[in-house]
């Protein structure tokens, strides 16, 4: 049990660490491109919305990492 | 050999450069210090294990899983992953994140391990092995994700690993020849690089995941890496113009009584 932990520990920190922002911010973008292609919106539109949105989060990380 | 070719194996090349200078930070201080036979054993296991990793999921997404469905997770994470490497690049590259810095992790390492029991006069240094087998696992699991996402969202595995092999070799080969940590490596640039490539790729992998068509198609690309690379720089200058408009705030201190 306690090494099932610490394997989860591990990819936690690989995968999310002290920045969690960085993992929910790009799956909310691209849940927000997913929806916006399921309702019939241009390739172009969403790819320049999931661009601005992945910028976005790189933004906001930068700026409460600062702060930080 | 195709652009997309090209551009994996360089991609994949620069990540793996970066992971394996710790690496070799680590396996130096753990062979300098202690026993060179049974740290060369230890990185001889990790990269074992790493190379069965890679072949078992390499292989096991490229047979069983829908391109689609490889493209969104794999592209995601990699977007992910990049950004993380991205904006760690341009803290650091703005000032407001310590540089990593190569030779004081070696003293650190260096210090730890001298504490460690003595080397036992026969058979294998476990701590050697330990310490040197858990230094290059770790480090090349990072290179590990790498070639496998991005080999098998680009159908590229072997270019992939070609690159990650090639950056194994080099930075294996400049080690010896200087031995001693490769602290002149300019790491913060090549992360900044590979954070832009891979936040790019993955959003363009992960976008198609989503069902968007590019326009232009794989061109597509080049404008994401375009448009990333000029929001970098951007954000570079405006974390440096923060912390110097803070310093001097800090410096100024309040107003005195009297001040126009």
């Amino acid at each position: 049990m306690a090494l099932l932990g610490r394997f989860a520990g591990f990819w936690y920190d690989f995968l999310v660490g002290d920045r969690w922002e960085l993992f929910v911010g790009p799956i909310a973008a691209l849940l927000v491109a997913w929806l916006a292609t399921a309702m019939g919106i241009s390739g172009a539109v969403t790819g320049v919305v999931l661009f601005v949105l992945v910028a976005a989060v790189g933004g906001i990380s930068i700026g409460w990492a600062i702060r930080r | 050999m195709s652009s997309l070719a090209i551009v994996t194996i360089v991609s994949s090349f620069l990540a793996s450069a970066v992971e394996f200078v710790e690496a070799v930070t680590i396996v130096l201080a753990v062979g300098v210090t202690r026993q060179w036979r049974s740290t060369l054993l230890g990185v001889l296991a990790a990269i074992i294990a790493l190379v069965g990793l890679v072949a078992v999921f390499g292989s096991a997404i490229l047979l069983f899983v829908p391109i689609g469905v490889v493209r969104l997770v794999v592209g995601g994470f990699l977007v992910i992953y990049g950004l993380q490497w991205l904006t760690k690049a341009v803290l650091r590259a703005g000032g407001a994140k310590a540089k990593h810095d190569e030779a004081a992790i070696y003293r650190d390492e260096i210090d730890a391990l001298r504490a460690e029991r003595p080397v036992p006069a026969t058979g294998v240094d476990w701590i050697s092995f330990t310490v040197a087998a858990k230094g290059v696992f770790l480090e090349g699991l990072e290179v590990a994700f790498i070639v496998v996402t991005f080999g098998a969202t680009a159908g590229m595995l072997g270019p992939a690993a070609l690159g990650a092999a090639a950056a194994g070799l080099l930075v294996l080969a400049i080690a010896v020849l200087v031995h001693r940590p490769l602290s002149t490596v300019p790491e913060n640039g090549l992360k900044f690089v590979v954070g832009i490539m891979l936040t790019g790729f993955g959003t363009f992998w992960a976008g198609e995941g989503v069902g968007i068509e590019w326009p232009a198609g794989d061109a597509a690309i080049l404008a994401l890496l375009a448009g990333y690379l000029v929001l970098a720089l951007l954000g570079v200058y405006l974390v440096r113009e923060r912390l110097t408009s803070r310093f001097v705030g800090a410096t100024a201190g309040p107003a005195a009584p009297g001040d126009a």
